[in-house]
């Protein structure tokens, strides 16, 4: 009987685990990661700084799409420029769509011309399911202080097709003008869209 | 993909035939004019009407196809977008779900056509990992009804581009040009291939008129409840929202189904903005052969949350080699909880009357003497069987019932009221049932035999209902998730454990050497012990009178003075006075009848019990509680009844001690009542959430996780000390 109250016990804990997701406004999960240079980073390195996590999947049609017209690339300068890190994070799986080791990333970043401040790697995909990283692309923004301003899509319009993008609301863009403007984030938390990360 | 697409060829071809057949087939006087005016229009199409072939992408097969073989001017035709998606991947729903787009349709019309929206059939669940997707995995129409004006004519054709995601553990965003060509006619007639497609789609739609609904959208959750006579009946339902940013598609949606209201509850999405005007979205019925689909809107309103499912794995496995530790368990907390049972107030008064039965059976034989035990014994696992078999049988049928599930209903209270009443004038002396040396038990039913020991024992159960003693709602609660020989069994075993005492007694008559000797002190004995019974015929009247209201009680006390009447008349003896007592009896269940006996007055009518100095209760509901939690508070839920006399003393000796009040009101404990007086079905609910089937039941919830479980008897100090020990992990 008290294996019955146990189990019940334990269901109550789990339900209330999968409702502590990461929240806008909280601070944001830490983590270690090997980079696609070899280093360690983990986010408390990034202190002081604007952080945007990319979660991505260089055969993802949604990231094709981001890439192939040359958006994201474009972001990661912008940005970066501005100041932030970019870490872009792959959660694929071995195997998996998307799944590459840190040769491949390297290859890609140099071969898509793209501009992250590290490519992070994480196949266990323990530091996606940490941040409940549904979709690639999948957005955060992380503040100076280390609290998540920003989680969601990287805009408005769901779509494969890159026509779309001068149309869409950039989030993560307008999310990190706003913040360094000291104003409220306006649209803190969308939907994200994309295709499913690919864990293990 | 190739053989795949040869026989789609092949298919097309018995499709031309088959129009061939038709038109022989039609070769009837009667249908001359068809004839003639559908061999005019072959003539002019050269051919049948055929859209054109199937595109075929990758993992896709698209195409434009028509209910009818030509277009109807002045009017609306349904074309449909046919996708077939390889075996083990799909295409989307209209909402997505967790990733994924919706197919698309842009049309290129001739002038004044117009296209509307697609119709789209209930999808399926697609679960990948933590997402959850909502679309197609097999052929699927996507309906569309197309306005041909009226001017319309000769042979036409309609263009869309069709975009869609299709998806297995990868995507691959796929579109097709395709386009559709029909002769315009007076007499088109369903296609003989897709108008059968067409109708089997239709009735994937969701019907267009609505169900009205409530939602509820708190700090974590979204809450829906939809209250339609549709829903009677069926065995499961299933809630696919339209909007993609309300609810976490991935976590579990829990579900009530009671009748015909579905309550749903599902976590919300982590893009969830700001609550909309409406929750709108479609409810797949299951009913007993088909699923139904119907749409939903939702206003705003009170929602109750749903207790998530016990998943199967957590209950007992029913496999023998797995269920017997914890069936041995249960029925050994079963006899042991039947056991004390007898030292629990309820059971008293009639244990009196079995002990007085005894000590003068002492005067008998010992063959007498061990058959009366046996048939007691009988009496009271026979009647615990039965409320286990009434209890299982009214669940299958959608009550939500449990121990003591009687005393809900003020009839049966009222019944009682009269048993007790009667019993007690019985040992008044009032009326003599029977020998006096059968014992006053068997009083009840015709003279001699041992059948009065036998509801004795019945008695027994009937008023032990209002007590749990220890380990009896642990055992219970696990024969409630049992299949029902199981139960059954450990309900018999608490009615052995209940008899124990007197069945040992009976066998083993040596043990009952100890007793006093039969004399006449057993006369005052008898008297004296009418009193207790008196007064639980006073209790039985006040949970009466806070079920049914105050002309209930005063409908059934004229009842028990008819009753007493009665009782007095029939045993003065003679053959008027014999027939007058049987119109007096009468006349007693008469009032039972009553509406305002048998109607139980609404729960919030009741006022709510007030224990000594204790201000701040309030009602029990899964939403406070979660809201008082939400709020940092330590929650105390106490699980009562007004007919449950451990619950009614736990409350005065031990929740409304002094000290016990003073340590709550320091620590800020808020108090909620799950008050299950009269049916509660959230209540039985929450109880069956805590493996139990009845009250009581005492929560005590710190400031996270689980709730600790504080014991069936209490004392202050049980009560101060897990206060004390919950607060202090509070501060942690």
């Amino acid at each position: 009987m008290n294996k019955l109250i146990a189990l019940a016990s334990v269901f109550f804990l789990v339900t209330g685990a999968a409702q502590a997701a990461v929240k806008v406004g909280e601070p944001a999960p830490a983590f270690t990661l090997p980079g696609s240079d070899g280093a360690p980073h983990a986010l408390a390195d990034y202190r002081g700084k604007y952080v945007v996590l990319e979660w991505t999947n260089h055969d993802c049609p949604f990231v094709k799409k981001h890439y192939g017209s040359g958006n994201m690339q474009a972001q990661q300068k912008e940005l970066t420029g501005k100041g932030a890190a970019w870490l872009s994070i792959v959660s694929s799986a071995p195997g998996k769509q998307g799944h590459v080791d840190a040769v491949a990333a390297k290859d890609l970043t140099a071969k898509r011309n793209a501009a992250p401040t590290a490519v992070l790697l994480d196949p266990k995909g323990e530091v996606g399911k940490q941040y409940g990283a549904k979709t690639t692309p999948h957005m955060f923004l992380i503040g100076p202080d280390g609290k998540l301003l920003y989680m969601g899509g990287i805009d408005s319009i769901a779509s494969t097709d890159a026509d779309d993008i001068a149309k869409a609301k950039p989030y993560v863009k307008v999310a990190l003008a706003e913040a360094m403007a000291g104003k409220p984030v306006t649209d803190a938390s969308t939907k994200p869209y994309g295709c499913s990360v690919k864990y293990d | 993909m190739q053989s795949r697409a040869t026989r789609m060829l092949a298919f097309r071809s018995e499709r031309v035939l088959e129009c061939d057949c038709c038109a022989s087939e039609a070769e009837r006087p009667m249908n001359l004019r068809a004839v003639v005016m559908a061999a005019a229009l072959m003539a002019v199409a050269g051919a049948a009407p055929v859209g054109a072939a199937p595109v075929v992408t990758p993992h896709v097969e698209a195409e434009l196809v028509a209910e009818r073989n030509g277009w109807i001017a002045g009017s609306t035709n349904w074309v449909a977008l046919r996708l077939e998606p390889e075996e083990g991947w799909h295409t989307y729903w209209r909402n997505p779900g967790d990733s994924g787009l919706p197919t698309t349709l842009a049309w290129t019309l001739p002038e004044g056509w117009k296209a509307g929206e697609i119709s789209w059939p209930y999808p399926s669940r697609h679960k990948l990992g933590d997402l959850v997707n909502y679309g197609y995995d097999s052929e699927m129409l996507h309906l569309v009804p197309v306005d041909v004006p009226a001017g319309a004519e000769g042979e036409v054709t309609i263009k869309a581009l069709a975009k869609w995601l299709v998806c297995s553990d990868i995507c691959i965003p796929g579109q097709a040009d395709v386009s559709l060509t029909l002769p315009v006619s007076e007499i088109a007639t369903a296609d003989p291939v897709w108008a059968q497609r067409f109708a089997d789609t239709r009735a994937r739609l969701p019907q267009a008129e609505p169900l009205a609904g409530a939602f509820t959208i708190s700090d974590n959750e979204m809450r829906l409840q939809v209250d339609a006579v549709e829903l009677a009946g069926s065995t499961s339902v299933e809630f696919y929202p339209f909007a993609d940013d309300l609810v976490n598609h991935g976590a579990p949606q829990r579900v009530a189904l009671s009748g015909s209201v579905a309550r749903f509850a599902q976590e919300r999405s982590a893009a969830f903005g700001e609550a909309p005007a409406t929750v709108d979205g479609v409810l797949v019925v299951q009913g007993s052969s088909e699923k139904y689909a119907y749409t939903v809107s939702a206003a705003p309103g009170e929602v109750a949350t749903v207790a998530a499912p016990v998943p199967p794995a957590a209950l007992p496995a029913p496999a023998a080699d797995a269920a017997v530790p914890d069936l041995w368990l249960a029925l050994g907390f079963a006899l042991l909880g039947g056991l004390i049972l007898n030292l629990m107030p309820c059971v008293f008064p009639v244990l009196s009357i079995k002990a007085i039965s005894v000590l003068e059976s002492r005067r008998g034989d010992r063959k007498a003497e061990r058959r009366h035990a046996l048939a007691y014994t009988g009496g009271a696992v026979l009647s615990c069987a039965a409320v286990a078999l009434a209890i299982i049988l009214l669940r299958e049928g959608g009550e939500q019932l449990g121990w003591g599930f009687q005393l809900q209903a003020p009839l049966f209270v009222a019944v009682l009221a009269y048993v007790v009443l009667a019993l007690g004038l019985s040992l008044s002396g009032l009326v003599q049932f029977g020998t006096r040396l059968m014992g006053v038990g068997q009083g009840l039913v015709e003279q001699g035999g041992y059948s009065g020991s036998f509801f004795t024992g019945v008695l027994a159960v009937v008023v032990a209902s209002p007590c749990t003693a220890p380990f009896m709602g642990t055992a219970l609660g696990f024969a409630l998730t049992q299949p029902l020989h199981v139960a059954v069994l450990v309900f018999a075993t608490l009615g052995l454990g209940l008899a124990l005492p007197f069945l040992l007694l009976g066998l083993f008559p040596a043990l009952g050497a100890w007793l006093p000797r039969p004399g006449a002190w057993m006369e005052t004995f008898k008297q004296v012990m009418a009193f207790p019974l008196y007064l639980t015929v006073v209790w039985l009247l006040w949970v009466l009178g806070r079920q049914a209201g105050g002309d209930a009680v005063a409908l059934v006390m004229c009842g028990l003075v008819a009753l007493a009447f009665a009782l007095w008349l029939w045993s003065g003896g003679g053959r008027v006075r014999q027939a007058l007592a049987v119109l007096a009896g009468l006349g007693a269940f008469a009032f039972l009848a009553h509406p305002a006996v048998t109607t139980p007055v609404a729960p919030m009518a009741r006022p709510a019990t007030v224990a000594v100095g204790q201000a701040s209760k309030e009602p029990y509901s899964d939403a406070r509680l979660a809201e008082l939690r939400a709020a940092g508070r330590i929650v105390f839920v106490n699980f009562t009844a007004d007919w449950c006399i451990t619950c009614k003393v736990n409350e005065k000796v031990a929740l409304g001690n002094e000290r016990v009040l003073k340590l709550m009101a320091e620590k800020n404990v808020a108090w909620l009542e799950a008050d299950w007086t009269t049916p509660d079905p959230a209540i039985t609910e929450a109880l069956g959430r805590f493996g139990r089937s009845g009250v009581p039941l005492y929560l005590l919830y710190g400031h996270e996780g689980e709730p600790e479980i504080l014991p069936q008897i209490l004392t202050p100090d049980i009560v101060i000390e897990a206060v004390n020990w919950v607060s202090s992990q509070e501060r942690k």
